[in-house]
């Protein structure tokens, strides 16, 4: 638990922490706000060729809204998680205090494993902070573009979103285990995010032509576990719900057994 | 327990490691006596870090075995780490925490650290008044120091400790000496990898030379030292021949050696006592030397030791020709 407490003050002190979900709530205040300016100006001129622009308001259309904006923060916040997943791995090989926590004795694979539950935690904290600032938005935008806000406590909605909630943020920690891995793998934390980020576009691309296998990959079943229909025309179909979450149990322990086992058998010489 | 039945704090017996083709440690063979200050030396190459590793458990070795503190030290035998402090190689830390904030993760690893004793350490290494700022923005200096406050969070009973002067201005490195000696004093032991012979010559009680993967000489300093004892002397160049002459009746003198590189130089193979009295002969003959100089007698011994096997493994620094 000393790990773990440790990893998570470490985590609360770290810029790129902030820095991460700094800009996917800050994307996702600007979008918002977009929406309503725009949203807005068109109400007030009355239509006028503006045909995508009642269905971009369904972003501040309560009680829609809650889905939409928690869709979109474990969309972008995928690429995210893996981005803040190699992170935080590549940096303790860089650093060197991974090196210094073995030579204090302590176990490589139980400090890995616990490095990556204190980031899995601040998945959560970030997460909410990322919703929270975009449900805030979505209200004062509403009020800006003169869209209702009736719908911010129906009650059905608020009752669904905990799970949500929870199935996105287990889809999520699974996409910064592969982060984590790859980071791992890499030694390296500039290597790991590189890679991370290759891996997660490569995956959206491979689709067009392996649809077939893209399916059961780690970002389409993550995508998958949240209910979302495929990324783009031409995308694999998704595995069921139910599948989905299976899959993404199995990347998310096959990638911190990579991980582990890797960190185990490492020869440490940086 | 804190030594073996023969009084090793640490043993290496046989010990390999090879990285790929290129083999770092040959059959290293270390015997570290418990409570001493032990001075590990080679050129660069040789295998010190590597050693250094490996008694970390950052490295395994190929073959041979190591005991630590009196127990035989594997793969699964992490937990004996908990009575070894270590800094190897440069210190490592989180640069967006600040000094107490490090030491306090540190200590969230391996052995139970309270926080008066990361207290005690930040007064110890001098670093009380910066404690709060990020490690990030510590010099050099600071961060050696820090990892030497890292090194004896779990108030070790064996410390090992790679190049610790690193960047240490002088005030630090003869405070570092003394907090060393004093480890030692109280039964610890210190084991010391340093390319400072002047500072090992001064601190370690035993040293222990490696040269291309195996140990060269072992043994307690005076042992190593006796007969390696030197005054340099420095007289006008057309002076010399004179001097050596005059330097030749000393009683009981020892070889009395003429630079071929620098004129004016002769080095004269007596005690660094007797310098009083090569001054008395030199100026009884009517020769006055502009400079009498102690050698260091462990840096000559460990140019005799290493010079081959240093151009041979890494390659020498020729330095302005």
């Amino acid at each position: 638990m000393r790990v773990l407490r440790s990893g998570i003050r470490k985590l609360a002190r770290r810029p790129a922490t902030y820095l991460t979900f700094g800009l996917l709530a800050g994307l996702l205040v600007l979008i918002i706000l977009a929406v309503a300016a725009s949203g807005g100006q068109g109400g007030d001129g009355g239509g006028g060729g503006g045909g995508g622009r009642p269905e971009a308001l369904l972003l501040l259309t309560f009680p829609g809204a809650y889905t939409l904006i928690l869709q979109f923060v474990l969309g972008l916040g995928g690429l995210f998680a893996v981005i803040f997943g190699a992170a935080v791995a590549g940096s303790e090989w860089g650093w060197g205090t991974l090196k210094m926590a073995v030579a204090r004795g302590e176990s490589r694979s139980r400090y890995i494993l616990l490095t990556f539950g204190a980031v899995s935690a601040f998945l959560v904290v970030g997460l909410l902070v990322s919703f929270g600032a975009g449900v805030l938005a979505a209200f004062v935008g509403a009020n800006i573009a003169g869209v209702s806000t009736d719908g911010v406590g129906d009650a059905d909605t608020l009752r669904k979103l905990p799970e949500e909630f929870a199935r996105g943020w287990f889809a999520m920690t699974e996409q910064c285990a592969i982060g984590f891995a790859v980071a791992t793998l890499a030694r390296s934390q500039l290597a790991g995010i590189g890679i991370g980020i290759a891996l997660y576009f490569g995956e959206t691309f491979a689709g067009i032509f392996l649809p077939d296998i893209v399916r059961y990959m780690p970002f389409n079943v993550a995508n998958a576990a949240l209910g979302n229909t495929g990324g783009f025309q031409g995308g694999p179909d998704p595995v069921s719900q139910a599948t989905a979450m299976l899959l993404v149990a199995t990347w998310l322990f096959g990638s911190l057994l990579v991980a582990a086992v890797f960190t185990e058998r490492a020869e440490i010489t940086g | 327990m804190t030594a073996s039945a023969d009084g090793l704090a640490l043993a290496t017996r046989d010990v390999r490691k090879s990285y790929g083709s290129r083999v770092a440690l040959n059959g290293l063979n270390l015997s570290v006596p418990a409570g001493v200050v032990y001075g590990f030396l080679g050129p660069n190459g040789a295998g010190k870090t590597t050693t250094m590793r490996l008694l970390t458990g950052l490295l395994h070795p190929d073959g041979g075995s190591i005991e630590v503190l009196g127990r035989p030290f594997g793969r699964r035998d992490r937990k004996r780490l908990f009575e070894v402090g270590a800094l190897i190689e440069s210190p490592s830390f989180y640069p967006f925490l600040n000094a107490r904030e490090n030491l306090r993760a540190m200590g969230a690893t391996g052995a139970r650290t309270t926080t008066a004793r990361i207290e005690e350490l930040l007064d110890l290494v001098g670093l009380q008044e910066r404690a709060t700022d990020k490690v990030g923005g510590y010099s050099l200096g600071m961060k050696q120091r820090l990892g030497i406050a890292s090194a004896l969070l779990s108030d070790p009973k064996l410390l090992l400790l790679d190049e610790p002067a690193n960047g240490l201005d002088p005030a630090g490195i003869v405070a570092m000496r003394e907090t060393l000696q004093h480890l030692a004093s109280t039964g610890k032991t210190v084991f010391v990898s340093s390319h400072l012979l002047a500072e090992v010559q001064q601190m370690a009680d035993v040293i222990g030379i490696i040269a291309a993967g195996k140990l060269v000489k072992e043994g307690s300093m005076e042992a190593l030292l006796q007969g390696e004892d030197a005054i340099k002397v420095r007289v006008a160049a057309d002076q010399v021949a004179t001097a050596r002459e005059l330097l030749g009746r000393l009683p009981n003198p020892g070889a009395v050696e003429v630079s071929d590189e620098i004129p004016g130089w002769l080095t004269v193979r007596i005690g660094a006592e007797r310098a009083g009295e090569i001054n008395q002969v030199l100026a009884e003959g009517g020769i006055y030397a502009s400079r009498l100089e102690a050698g260091s007698q462990l840096e000559e011994l460990f140019l005799s030791l290493t010079a081959d096997e240093s151009a041979s493994h890494e390659g020498t620094f020729q330095g302005i020709r």
